[in-house]
Parts: C-alpha cells; structure tokens; sequence
C-alpha cells in the first residue's frame, strides 16, 4: 500500500462507492406486498362453530395432502388434546369448555392469519412470501431456501416445515386458497362449513358484519374482534363468547409485526448512506494515519 | 305456495309501489316499521332491518297444519359429499309446542304464512349481504343448536346419508318412518310440589294451572329457551341434581324476588292457590273477575305498589259519574243526591249499615230500598 | 532490533490432541451424512415450535461473533495503522476466514434446500434482516479470501511445484501468482475498509435477527437495541478471542508468547467491555426489565451468567495490570469474554426464544451436537494445518529490516 498514490485511492474508493450506491436502488426490490383495499377475508365465530372438523377434510383434499376418509373426521377424541398446525394439517379445530353452558364447547379453527403486514413476507431472505391483492399471504416454493426464518418471526406460530423430508422440504400454511379464490371458488374450508361459522367477504364488509353482530348480540360476544387491529389487522378474524387469550390466542399488540425489525433495517440501510458514510470514514481515518506515518518515517530519514 | 310465499317476503314493497291494491291477509297488523329502518322504503333502498327485529310479529299455528315430512334438497346441486335430509317435519313442530312453537324455528316470520329459510338466506354462499349466514349455515345451525345440546355429537351422518351413489334420496332414512309418527300431546299439569332441602319450608306447591289461566302467562315466558333436550337430553336426571340454588330458582326469579321473600313460596304444608283477597285483601271477585292483572298492575313484574283505593285506576268519582246501579244496589231518588261518604264513612265503600243513618223507626221496613235480589244474596 | 516474522510451523501434525479432534470430527460428519439422507428432522431435535436451533444459534450466530477478531485487528492494524500489531493480523485473519467459512457451511446444512443456497443472490428482499445478513456475510467472506491471498502468494511464489503430468502449469501458476500479487497490493485497502464495513453492518444485523419475532423473545432479551448489543459485544470479543487464539498457538507450537503485543490489545478490551455493561445495564434499567431478574427461572439465571461470568468479571479482570502482564490471567479473561458472547448468542436465540405455543423445550440432539462439535474440531485442524503449511503465526528472530513479502524470490 505504500506506493499508493492518493489520486489512485480515491479513484477506486469512488468507484467502489459507486457501486454500492448502484446496488441501493436495485435492492429496495423486494416481494409482492399488495395492501388492497377490496381484499378478502374471513371472520370465524366460535359461537357458531360446532367443531365438526369437516374444514380439515376439506382443506387436506383441496390441497391434496394425505387423509382419510370423511367419516373419520366425526371423532372428537381428538380435542383432549390442544393441536396447531403443520406440515401435515394447515388447519385444526381445537375446543375449549364453556363456561355458561357446557353443552356448548367452544370451537375454535386455527390456521394463518393472513396479516396486513405480514412478518414472514418482511423476514422471508428471498422473498418467498407475498401479500396476494386478495387478501391472501401465499408462499412461493420455487424461491424458497429453507431457512425458516418465517417461522421465527410468525407472531401466531403458523408456517410449519417438512422436517422430514432430506430433499425439497416445503413451508406448509394455509393460503387462503388462493388457487381456488383466483379461479372464483370459495376456500375449501369455507365452503364446506355446515353452519358458516366461516364467513367469506371483503374485509371491510366482515369488520361491519361482525361489530353489528356483537351490538346486536351483547350477551353472546364479548366486544371484540380479533384480528381487527392485533399486529396491524388481519385477513382472518375470530367473534368470540370468552376472552380470546383464554382460547389460546396470543397477546398481541396493535402495531404491525416487522414493524421494529423493518424500522431499524431501513435506519441502518436509508438509501445506503449510512454504510457508504462509514466506508468513507474509514478510507479517510487510513488515509491519514497512512500519510502520518510516511511522514514520520520521511522525517526520521532526515 | 311458493307463489303465496312470494308474494309475502315483498308485501311491504308491493304495497308500497301500490301494484297491488288489495291488502293481503298476511299484512293486518303490520306497519312498514316492523321490518324497515326508513319510514318510506323504496325498491333500492329496501332499508330492512336487520334481524333480530323488535316487535316482530311473529307466526304460529297448530303443528298439524305443517307438512309431516319435507325433504331439505335446496343445496343439492352445491355438494355431493352428502344426500338431502329427510326431516321429520310434523315431529318437530309437534315437540316445539310447549316452547315457542312455529317460532323456534320459522324465527322473523312475519304474521300470516309460514316461510321457509330459504326466503331470507341465500343459497350462495359468495354473496354480497354476510350479515346473517346463508342457507346452508342457516339450515345447520337451527339443527344443531338443539342436536348438539341432545347429545353433544356432531357427525353429519346423525341426519346425512353419505352420498356415495348419487343423488339418489334414501329410502332407507329412518326420518322417513319416524316423519308418520305423532308426538304424544305435551299435557300441562294442575299443580306440582317440590320437595326442597329448605328448612323451614321443604314444600314449594307451584300451581302451574294458575300461572297459565290466572296469570295469563305464555309458554316460553318461562318455558325459553327450552327445546326437546328438556325431556330428551340423555344425562337428564343427572344434570338437574346437579344444578346449584340459582339455577333452581331461575325460572322464578323472573317474577318472583326469590331472594328474600321464600315463604312466599315455601312452606311446610301444601299452599292453596293464589286468592287476591286472602293475600291483598282487595276481592276482586265481585266486579273485577274479568280484569287482566297488568290492567291495574301496569308497570311490569311489579305487584306491589297499588293500594285499596279505586282511584288507582277509575280517577276520581263522586256521586254524580259513580254507576252505582253496577254494584246491584239502585239508589232512589232521595239517597242518589247524597254524597258518597254520606253512607260510606271512612272509606270504607262495602255495604254500610243503614243504622248510621236511619234508626228502626224512621224508615219503613219494606222498602229499603230497590234491591237485584241476586247480588245481594250473595253477600 | 528483534523481530516477529510469520514463517510456517514446523512440527509434527499429529498429535494426542489432535487425533481426539480427528474423532469428533468425524462424528460429527457421520451425522451430518444422516441429516442429507434422511432429513433435518432426523438428526436434530428442531419442530415447528423450535425452527432454529443451535445450528443456527452456536454455530452461526456464535462462531460470527468469535470470528470478529478479523475485523476488529484489520481495523487496528490497517486502518489505525498501528504496525506494532501487523503479527496478529495473519492469525486473526486466519481464524475469521476458517470462522466465517463454518459459519457458511453451518447456513447450509441448516437450510431445508441448501442446494438453493445461491437463491439470495439474485432473490432479493431489501426488508428481510436475514437476507441483508446473508448478502453481507457471503460478500465478506469473498472479502476475507482476498485478504489472505497475499499469504498464498508469499508462500508460493517461485516455489509452485505441481506433481506430476500438470508439472507443465509451473510457470503459467506462477505468473497468475504475481499478477495476482501485484493486483492486490494496489487494491488491497478497498477490500480491508469494506472487510470492516461489512463486518459492523452484519454483526449488527444479527442482532435485529430476532427482533422480529416480538414477543415471542423474553422480554430480557428483546430489545430495539438488540444490533446495537451485538456490534459492541462482536467488537469486544474480537480481540479476547486473538490473544486466547494466540496464546493457545504459542504453547501449542512450544514459541514464546508475544506478551507486549497480547498485554496492550489487553488493555484495550477493558473500555470496550464498559461500553457494553453500561448498554445493557441501561437497556435493563430504561425497559424496566429487571422484574424479570426477580424470577427464579432458567431465563434469569442465565441472563446473570452471562452479565456477571461473560462481562463483569473479564471487566474487572481486564482492567488489573497484573491480570495483563500475566499469560495465564490474560487467558483466563479472554477466555471469559468469549464464553460470554457464546452464552449471550445462545441466550438470544435459544433461551429467549419461547414460542407462544411450546409443548416442550428445545434441547439439542445428540447429532445436533456432534455436528458443531465435529464443526469446531475440524476448524482447530484446519487453523493447525493452515499455519504449517502458511506463513501465519510470526515467530521472533534476527532479520534484516522488514518489507512486505521478503520472502518472494531468493529471499530464503
């Protein structure tokens, strides 16, 4: 580095800057992240839903994942035990006891939330996971690295991976059919839902339908519709009788899930300055600690 | 009839756009309010209310009015996974009889004919109004409101053939055999004793006769809420054992302050029915037998505020507007100019003694006075 | 004047030691045979619960932190221009380079579809911490390979000496040798300041890995802070881990360990562990988190095991003058420093990681484990293989005035 001119130096630390820059504008690129305003959803009452398990059939044939037969799906055993979903199932019913009639458990589906502001779309590495105009979070198998990085950042602990499989292991969770709702169908779930405990419409109907229903129902809804503000709303909201963290819901806050993480990602990387900032700050500290040191050593020669 | 129907589910709007002058029979008794939020609701702007609806006038007929069996096929063409129910319609209605009859079920439906869901609830289930469910949720949840309470199972093949040749309706279903039969005739009883573990006061005599004809109360006034699974359920006895003292006293507490005044209701003898003189002391079986209770007692559930004085409820009467030809005694010429309290001192306006007044020998002993024999020998 | 000049060891390789770590190593790739037949699932205790385990959380997470010596000497010996450090640079080089190498290699038998490793370069995704870590760290480790070319080039120039039938590529290796050579040395100081660049932005940037998970993070742990914590504790642990690694080599090859070097770097690590106790600290005290100290649980425990063994004590230790002078005393700091930072990794991603829905806990499997140990065996025979085949380590000597590459040519 000694017969480094300082022309040289600061030629090619331009360039090198240069090019960072370049690289700046290319990377605010990232997934599909569509906020529309006309994108579905769907708002499950637990007060409706009978527990029936006929949307797990349901989902498990639209997707054509291994299950078994219909009738199977009568068995109620299966609520001793609390389920969520995996790789296997991408959606489960759970129950819980009611406390004013016990003939009337509650039932409560599980499957992703289809947030607004998704944190697997803010955290997927290769932008895996996008925010379709319809409302529905999909995940993008050709992309996908297997990182699991989605998993980590879920605040309701949804996607689930295929740790099973040594080649291609997939993210499974639910995509809102998105298949299906493109093609004009109904969600598998949804359609095959006895008693509409899942109602399908755009959000913005939903989140009236649902506050008309607790004013005109008092008694039987507490007054509140999750997923109407948890992490910045979501595509999926629950009616219930019984305070939702006592049906195992998360507690979570208003503001959207990425919404830390992405606020101090785009601090340290606005427009790239700050890197390109201490990239100079460095040239420049060595630049005169280089030409110190020449000029010691020019004067000790003397 | 399903033109009938038809023509019932638009009534409001017909009559409004007046394309049909005549009033049909289903309308007497509604206004446009009952069902629309807007005082002049017009063909786009239907403005309909959503259910529930208050005031609703609602329908009810006799169960044998209703067809026995009908077979729910609207939603065939939507799902092959299972066949149309066969549902045991006469059945039903005859067990929702003590509850609230047509109601239970037919809920919102206007006076007159009895609709079917499928007027209200839409067969698709993609549609614009999600305010209530669509038919398919509709049809489900009226089941199993009652099914789930019976026995806590909720496999479709309870009431579904899986359908795994077609559509082809099973002749097999049992609802199709159990559709003929009658459900026996839910028969009221006079009076029930209870035996309770209070002391003092084991004995709860509940005259059920006198709350229906006395009381003039409804079925489901109390009877709400209660379906098949109040004699149907299947851990029946266990779940009354088990029921704690609040609930017991539920159904009473609506009227009764169950709370405080137990001897009311409890004894240690059987209790004779309720008799308004014997517990007020104001007989009401001379002139006001045929008075409904909330004619007097008008502010609702409270029995307790009137006193002995006809001027809670006829205003102020003297001499001059009291007919008091009603109470079998005529006055004659010389004793209607008196004042009231002439002869009824002290407010006492049962029969005076002409002894106040008269002394043996200054009125003639055969004529007192004209007398309706019956009524004064009643007394 | 005496003077420290890298020179290949010379020295039998195998040793008792040595062949203890030949075996872990090759358990550990037995198993990680088993993970690419038959699974992640197979070998390592991870669920949907647990998606990350300490693949993720030791190897990656850690073995970034402890490599960080590589940045932190750069900065002091190239960038400060501090020449009396130039012989711990090779060695701090060398072990970021195997570092960063492992962590690399770590990524990718934890990915589902390691095969599409290469998918974040042209997938890109500028909200995603992970991708920025990704990008920074494979730049990086580009970087690092650069910067020890030049010890590749020292070593062979004018000795390439191929077997065999390619005996006739002698001359034309050589020559891409000095274009190479020359090319650098021009170059040279792009590549050290966007080593460090590179460095600060990705040892942050694995801080706010976990922030996005919120709540499911104990609130110990969690904090909006989280990058500014780890480019501290990844600069403080920088040099610990230099002087540990070179003591450890000193005794290992039987040289003198270079004490007037090791004790000023010592003295260094004193002010840069305040920093880092006084962020915390405050973190704690501003968040109001300390309730959580209160609690006898396993998160507590820990997080005063990290506070009190990984920063408190080395501090107190580091800021004695008889602790720096002494070999042992410096070892025993910087030992406590780098168990510190690996406790505190582990501690981010592991401990604080409590999913709302967690049926069970997450403790490693008997594979996860022989993979990172066999890992960190292998990288130590490799460091041991790299330093007696390159001029790394600098061994004192009587040598004429020092220039860059003295031994190019007829220099031997």
């Amino acid at each position: 580095m000694a017969n480094q001119s300082r022309r040289d130096f600061l030629k090619t630390a331009a360039l090198a800057g240069a090019a960072v820059t370049g690289l700046s504008s290319k990377v605010k690129a990232g997934p599909k992240n569509i906020l529309s305003e006309n994108r579905m959803g769907a708002l499950i009452d637990t007060t409706v839903c009978i527990g029936c398990r006929k949307c797990e059939w349901a989902c498990k044939t639209a997707h054509a994942m291994e299950t078994q037969s219909i009738e199977t799906y009568d068995d109620r055993s299966v609520f001793k035990n609390s389920r969520r979903p995996t790789d296997k199932a991408l959606t489960v019913v759970n129950e819980y006891p009611n406390d004013i009639s016990e003939n009337f458990p509650i039932d409560v589906k599980v499957q992703c939330m289809h947030c607004d502001h998704p944190a697997c779309v803010s955290a997927c590495i290769v932008g895996a996971f996008s925010k379709q105009e319809n409302g529905s979070v999909v995940w993008d198998g050709d992309k996908c690295i297997g990182c699991r990085y989605c998993m980590v950042a879920c605040p309701f602990q949804i996607p689930a991976f295929e740790f099973d499989k040594a080649l291609k292991p997939d993210i499974k969770k639910c995509d809102f059919c998105n298949e299906r709702t493109t093609k004009g169908k109904l969600p598998a779930c949804t359609e095959i839902c006895p008693v509409e405990a899942i109602t399908y419409g755009t959000r913005e109907d939903l989140v009236k339908a649902a506050h008309q229903k607790i004013k005109l129902y008092p008694n039987r809804y507490i007054d509140r519709v999750l997923g109407e503000y948890e992490v910045g709303g979501t595509s999926w909201m629950y009616l219930s009788s019984k305070e939702f963290e006592k049906l195992d819901f998360p507690k979570l806050g208003k503001d959207p899930a990425p919404g830390v993480s992405e606020t101090i990602q785009h601090g340290i990387f606005a427009y790239f300055v700050p890197p390109v900032a201490l990239y100079a700050l460095l040239g420049g500290v060595m630049w005169i600690n280089k030409n110190k040191k020449k000029h010691d050593s020019g004067a000790e020669g003397e | 009839m399903k033109t009938r129907i038809f023509i019932l589910m638009f009534f409001c709007v017909l009559a409004i756009s007046a394309q049909n002058k005549k009033t049909p029979p289903s309308m007497v008794g509604l206004t446009c309010k009952n069902c629309h939020t807007s005082a002049v609701p017009t063909k786009d702007k239907p403005a309909v209310k959503p259910c529930p609806r208050d005031n609703m006038v609602s329908v009810d007929q006799p169960a044998g009015k209703g067809p026995e069996v009908v077979t729910i096929d609207k939603l065939k063409n939507q799902t092959n996974v299972y066949s149309p129910v066969v549902f045991a319609h006469r059945l039903h209605a005859e067990m929702s009889g003590m509850s609230g009859g047509c109601k239970t079920c037919h809920h919102y439906n206007p006076q007159g004919q009895v609709i079917g869901c499928s007027e209200c609830h839409e067969a698709n289930r993609k549609r614009e109004d999600v305010s209530k469910p669509d038919l398919n949720g509709a049809y489900h949840r009226q089941c199993m409101d009652c099914h789930r309470a019976l026995n806590g199972k909720t496999s479709c093949v309870q009431c579904h053939q899986l359908n795994i040749s077609g559509h082809q309706p099973d002749t097999q279903n049992p609802a199709m055999s159990i559709g003929k039969k009658v459900h026996p005739v839910i028969v009221a009883p006079t009076s029930l004793k209870f035996d309770t573990p209070q002391a003092p006061g084991k004995l709860v005599t509940f005259h059920h006769e006198e709350h229906v004809k006395l009381f003039k109360l409804e079925c489901q006034n109390c009877h709400s809420n209660e379906n098949c699974i109040k004699c149907h359920a299947e851990n029946k006895i266990e779940s009354i054992k088990t029921r704690t003292t609040e609930q017991r006293h539920a159904v009473c507490s609506n009227c009764h302050n169950t709370k405080e005044n137990c001897g009311s209701c409890h004894a240690d003898k059987p209790k004779t029915g309720f008799d308004h003189k014997e517990y007020t002391g104001f007989d009401l079986t001379r002139f006001h037998s045929k008075v409904t209770c909330n004619r007097c007692h008008v502010e609702k559930g409270n029995f307790g505020l009137l006193k002995k004085e006809c001027a809670n409820c006829h205003g102020v009467w003297t001499q001059d507007n009291f007919p008091h030809k009603k109470t079998g005694v005529v006055l004659d010429e010389i004793h209607s100019t008196l004042g009231c309290t002439d002869c009824h001192q002290e407010k006492d306006y049962s029969k005076p003694a002409c002894t106040s007044c008269h002394d043996d020998k200054s009125y003639p002993k055969n004529i007192p006075g004209k007398l309706t024999g019956k009524t004064l020998s009643k007394n | 004047m005496d003077k420290f000049k890298p020179v290949p060891m010379k020295k039998k390789f195998f040793t008792p030691t040595v062949i203890v770590l030949s075996g872990l190593a090759l358990n550990g790739l037995v198993f990680l045979l088993a993970r690419f037949i038959w699974g992640i699932g197979a070998v390592t205790n991870l669920d949907n619960q647990h998606p990350w385990g300490i693949w993720i959380g030791l190897d990656v997470a850690a073995g970034v932190a402890l490599a960080a010596g590589g940045f932190t000497t750069a900065a002091i010996g190239h960038i400060m221009h501090k020449d009396q450090y130039h012989s711990i640079i090779r060695p701090a080089l060398l072990t970021a380079l195997l570092g960063y190498t492992f962590v690399a290699s770590s990524v990718m038998i934890d990915l589902g579809r390691y095969y599409y490793i290469w998918h974040p370069l042209i997938m890109w995704n500028g909200s995603s911490v992970l991708f920025e870590v990704g990008i920074c760290v494979m730049i990086y480790l580009t970087v690092l390979y650069i910067e020890f070319l030049p010890v590749v080039t020292e070593r062979f120039i004018g000795r390439v000496n191929l077997p065999g039938f390619v005996k006739r590529f002698n001359n034309p290796v050589d020559k891409i040798l000095r274009i190479l050579d020359r090319g650098l040395d021009k170059t040279m100081f792009i590549f050290i300041i966007a080593g460090v660049v590179l460095s600060c932005l990705h040892q942050s940037s694995l801080g706010t890995l976990m922030v996005i998970a919120g709540p499911k993070m104990h609130p110990l742990w969690q904090t909006p802070i989280l990058p500014l914590l780890f480019l501290i504790s990844a600069i403080s642990v920088g040099l610990p881990m230099v002087i540990f690694e070179s003591l450890i080599t000193s005794r290992s090859f039987g040289l003198k360990p270079e004490m007037d070097i090791l004790s000023d770097l010592g003295s260094m690590i004193g002010p840069l562990l305040g920093i880092y106790l006084a962020f915390k600290i405050g973190d704690v005290m501003i968040r109001k988190t300390f309730v959580y100290l209160m609690e006898f649980n396993t998160a507590s425990i820990m997080f005063t095991i990290e506070l009190l063994f990984g920063v408190i004590i080395p501090l107190r230790m580091f800021l004695s003058r008889q602790v720096l002078k002494s070999p042992v005393g410096l070892l025993i700091a910087s030992f406590l420093v780098i168990f510190g930072v690996f406790i505190n990794r582990m501690n981010n991603f592991l401990i604080a990681y409590t999913p709302p829905y967690e049926v069970h806990s997450y403790f490693p499997s008997v594979g996860e484990i022989s993979v990172t140990v066999g890992f960190i065996a292998l990288e130590i025979l490799l460091f041991r293989l790299m330093v007696m085949i390159f001029p790394i380590v600098s061994v004192q000597q009587v040598s004429k005035p020092r220039t860059k590459y003295f031994v190019r040519g007829s220099a031997k």
